[in-house]
């Protein structure tokens, strides 16, 4: 299990240096020059250039990279020019807030989707499952906007429910404390999520249900509900495990709409404003948190999984 | 060993006149009707029938346990005065797994995966004894013991995957003793284990039924188990109790046609080579359609118009029943067929061995122990030789975890040894490169076992027949339909199968398909994975004559691969018998099943249960114990672990093969035969 752990950070290391230059380059490809990008299009050349000159933005870009490179070593993820502020610092400061609401997300999604798959399974093929089904293929088609905006118009303007906007606290045991403010964002990332893991949860617990212990659980006479709790359900859930943590990284990216639509400032809205300021430097921050996040997604989902089904050995 | 008649005291179980049907959608099926049955304290009663006979439906109606859109229509279950039949299901429960337990045929998934044995077995306890978690807990861990676990203490915290099939049949059975059920109904308790650990199991069962006064139902589709197990007996075909009677009386006095014709379907390991397995032509009714008369009638021999119209009444004399019109007297003795004398196999000096096999050896990567530690290998094959000659036959027998589904595997270029070579007509088709392997390849053919995954589901008979002609480039797309039909006829089977999808088709036809497939490039050499194993009785007869007459008529030579050493004999001019992937002792099939020379040809022999109730008495003391994990075999004679015989000198010095007759060889220190050579 240690050598696995340790393997698998190796492997880690190096999908996130892949990363990091392919992002790097590509940003590159899209603006060579910073110096035009902050100075702006009436700034004359030679200032533009005195500013890449002093700034080591004339350098090839593969010196350009490997400096990059040992600047993040240090912890230092660049600066943005146009915020004027450490990239690190922005992010800290938004990283927070966003894991919360996806976090919140995550959990309502699974508390949803997990008794609603089985129970659709339970129940295959009767009213209750197909409409249940129905409904979710409506709300995956449906892009998380026209629903955030529809919950609006129907929670926050029409029944005065719940707030159209997030709270604005930095601090996020403030967001925490005032769960109104973050309902309808909360609900609108968890429906996506939900519409997934639930049919994902219905076909891997109809498939446990066909399995020969379930009809030696019931020869044992348990009721109905024990089959379902005790023999059932921790099975049925293995696969979900992986797929939830495939799916944190487009969490994150989930976020980039909900926290713009709600005006919740975390590193999605923070993404998207850095989009229109052409702000490379946070740009390339962000992408690489979706990598961290994708390695760390998949790495945390396969011990988790080992954990729960003692069938899996974490070879090499 | 003959069971001893039941004491017939109480009856604790009784079911009169029951009827089964299932709704699948707009089909309604009857998978039983009409059966009745009584049970008694401490006896044991074997239904046994074909997959489809509602033997298992039976089974489950008692437990109240039939699948969704099943009900039962008509008829009672009396258990002890209680009637099941529209029992509520909260006092079924607290019959269920109490009073009545089961036990279910072992399959991978039988237990949660994910939750430790011991809990497992405490659970029923926890529930209808009412017992804390750590009175339960010993209780299961007295059970474990009970069913023969070893150290269970230590294994109360295991998972199942680190159980062997044999020990978790055995948890399976502690779940349903947890209780001290009165009665157990056992389904196929070991269908799916090797016959070493099947005897054990089912000596344990008879073991624990008679110390904790159960009465058993053994359902089963093996005669030989029911010949050996059973106190008394229903035979079962297309839903309905043909006949009941005591074991003995239902074996020597046989009066259902259908009965006499199952038995005599079943190759033994004493039947005359020389004569045809009986076969019962054509194949069970479909039970969603209404049927008047006795249902065996479309295939009885002794069928007359009154069978297909009226359905025959009960016969009782004295404890033996049954329906027929026109029953037999006794089983049937000799069947008329005798197969006409092939050719003698052309002596391998003459002409040089077909198909010579060289110290074959095979070892699969399994990983690491750990990052720095040596990768282990699975040793699946390791040094065997053997040679088959034209228009011989060759049989390889073991036990699952043998190695001889690998070896079969390389004998037509399937895989490749990691040593050692097969020479196919005097070249080495080991070290050929795959574009040279092609024309070769044509005349080695493979047939598996399943059929219906060895068939492409979604390409119809036609297609399946005409592919390996088209990759080979022989004829016209017409010539090839013309071939198929042909192959098809050959095998027996109607040429409008061409356009049937496998689905279509009974598990007997695809398997006479897969032959045609295999057949199709006029191989010289064809090699069989267990062909017949997933065949029920009445079929497989059917499949083993086709094959027996294929290999006469086109002088093939085959290497036939089974656990069933009955099938084997009466396939095989010779056989090989493997241990953990070495080859214990060859000869010819006569010489290997009357005079084994090695204790585990002895031991598997004596562990097969035989469908004849006398005769019984065990020719060898039976194999006992676990396979070793060939990650790690023994030193020495790798079968000295569970062998009766082996000193000091087998776990030192590897034997060899070495002649018993010119024909025969044993690799034993101690072998039951006298060796011809050496000391």
């Amino acid at each position: 299990m240690a050598w696995y752990v340790a393997k698998r950070l190796v492997v880690s290391v190096l999908v996130l240096l892949g990363i990091s230059a392919v992002v790097f380059f590509l940003l590159h490809l899209v603006s060579d020059s910073p110096g035009r990008v902050v100075l702006g299009q009436r700034a004359s050349p030679e200032a533009v250039a005195d500013f890449n000159h002093e700034h080591g933005f004339d350098r090839p870009v593969v010196v350009q990279y490997f400096s990059y490179l040992g600047q993040l070593l240090q912890g230092d993820l660049g600066r943005s020019y146009k915020l004027n502020q450490d990239v690190g610092t922005l992010l800290q400061q938004n990283a927070g807030r966003s894991a919360m609401l996806s976090l919140a997300g995550l959990v309502l999604a699974l508390l949803v989707a997990v008794p609603l798959g089985i129970l659709q399974a339970v129940k295959r093929n009767s009213v209750v499952d197909r409409a249940a089904t129905g409904l979710a293929y409506v709300l995956y088609a449906t892009p998380a906007f026209l629903l955030g905006l529809v919950l609006i118009a129907v929670f926050s303007q029409q029944l005065d429910l719940f707030p159209a906007e997030a709270s604005q606290s930095h601090s996020p045991w403030v967001v925490f404390t005032d769960p109104r403010s973050m309902a309808l964002p909360v609900i609108t990332i968890a429906v996506t999520s939900i519409a997934i893991f639930s049919q994902y949860q219905r076909s891997s617990a109809l498939d446990q249900l066909g399995q020969d212990y379930i009809r030696v659980a019931r020869a044992k006479g348990l009721p109905e509900r024990l089959v379902l709790t005790r023999h059932l359900l921790r099975n049925a859930c293995l696969p979900l495990i992986t797929l939830v943590g495939t799916m944190i990284p487009l969490l994150l990216a989930g976020n980039l709409i909900v926290e713009s639509l709600f005006n919740y400032s975390g590193l999605g809205l923070l993404f998207l404003n850095s989009l229109h300021r052409e702000d490379y430097p946070v740009l390339l921050a962000y992408t690489l948190i979706g990598g961290v996040l994708t390695v760390v997604g998949n790495f945390i989902a396969d011990i988790a999984v080992a954990m729960a089904d003692r069938r899996i050995e974490l070879a090499s | 060993m003959i069971p001893q008649p039941a004491v017939a005291t109480d009856r604790v179980l009784s079911v009169r006149d029951l009827a089964v049907e299932i709704r699948r959608g707009e089909r309604l099926v009857r998978p039983v009707s009409g059966v009745s049955l009584d049970l008694h304290r401490g006896e044991t009663l074997g239904i046994v029938g074909e997959t489809g006979s509602g033997k298992s439906m039976t089974g489950l109606a008692i437990m109240g346990m039939l699948p969704s859109g099943g009900r039962v229509t008509q008829g009672s279950i009396d258990f002890g005065g209680t009637e099941l039949v529209g029992l509520d299901p909260a006092t079924y429960r607290g019959i269920r797994g109490n009073d009545i337990a089961m036990v279910f045929q072992d399959s991978l998934t039988a237990l949660n995966p994910t939750r430790r044995i011991g809990d497992q077995v405490a659970e029923p306890a926890r529930l209808h004894l009412g017992l804390s978690r750590r009175a339960a807990r010993r209780r299961a861990e007295e059970v474990l013991a009970l069913v023969g676990i070893p150290r269970p203490g230590e294994r109360m915290d295991d998972h199942p995957h680190q159980l062997s099939g044999g020990m978790r049949q055995r948890v399976m059975i502690a779940m349903a003793l947890v209780c001290e059920p009165k009665v157990v109904i056992a389904d196929e308790p070991t269908t799916a284990l090797d016959v070493t650990i099947q005897a054990e199991i089912l000596d344990l069962l008879d073991d624990l039924r008679s110390r904790l006064g159960m009465a058993m139902i053994l359902v089963t589709h093996d005669m030989g188990v029911i010949a050996r197990h059973a106190d008394r007996v229903g035979v079962m075909y297309a839903g309905r109790l043909a006949e009941t009677g005591p074991t003995a009386d239902l074996f020597e006095r046989t009066r259902h046609r259908y009965t006499q014709a199952l038995l005599a379907s079943i190759p033994s390991l004493t039947h005359d080579r020389g004569e045809e397995l009986y076969s019962i032509g054509g194949a069970p009714p479909d039970l969603s359609a209404a049927q008047p008369g006795c249902r065996f009638a479309p295939r009885c021999a002794a069928a007359t118009d009154e069978c297909r119209t009226e359905q025959p009444p009960v016969v009782a004399e004295g404890a033996h029943a049954y329906s027929c019109w026109h029953p037999a007297s006794g089983p049937v003795r000799h069947t008329a067929v005798r197969i006409a004398e092939r050719p003698r196999p052309a002596a391998v000096t003459e002409t040089g061995p077909r198909l010579s096999v060289v110290d074959l050896h095979r070892e699969y990567p399994a990983g690491h122990g750990s990052w720095f530690g040596p990768r282990r290998t699975v040793k699946a094959v390791s040094g065997v030789s053997f040679e088959v000659a034209a228009g011989e036959t060759f049989g390889l027998v073991g036990e699952s975890g043998c190695g001889k589904s690998s070896l079969g595997r390389m004998l037509v270029a399937l895989d490749r040894p990691t040593a050692g070579e097969v020479v196919f007509e005097g070249r080495s088709v080991t070290t050929m490169r795959p574009r040279e392997l092609g024309p070769h390849r044509a005349r080695l053919q493979m047939m598996f076992q399943d059929s219906s995954a060895a068939l492409d589901p979604r390409m119809r008979i036609g297609a399946v027949l005409r592919e390996p002609l088209a990759i080979q480039g022989i004829g016209t797309r017409a010539e090839r339909t013309a071939t198929a039909r042909d192959l098809l006829a050959d095998v027996g089977l109607p040429a409008t199968v061409l356009e049937r999808f496998p689905h279509e088709l009974s598990g007997g036809q695809r398997q006479r398909v897969a032959l045609a497939r295999a057949l199709a490039l006029d191989p010289t050499v064809l090699v069989a994975d267990e062909p017949v194993s997933a065949l029920d009785v009445s079929i497989r007869s059917q499949v083993l004559n086709l094959m027996r007459r294929i290999q006469r008529e086109r002088g093939l030579s085959s290497v036939v691969i089974s656990h069933d050493l009955a099938v084997v004999r009466y396939l095989a001019d010779r056989v090989g018998v493997m241990y953990l992937g070495k080859l214990v002792e060859t000869g010819t099939a006569e010489e290997v099943y009357a005079a084994p020379a090695h204790p585990y040809t002895a031991g598997l022999l004596a562990a097969v249960p035989e469908a004849s109730p006398t005769g019984q008495a065990p020719r060898a003391e039976r194999v006992r114990g676990e396979l070793p994990s060939p990650l790690d075999p023994p030193s020495g004679c790798r079968f000295r672990t569970r062998c009766p015989l082996a000193t000091e000198v087998c776990a030192e010095v590897e034997p060899a093969l070495e002649d018993v007759t010119a024909t025969h060889q044993v690799a034993c220190h101690f072998p039951l035969q006298n060796k011809s050579g050496g000391a």
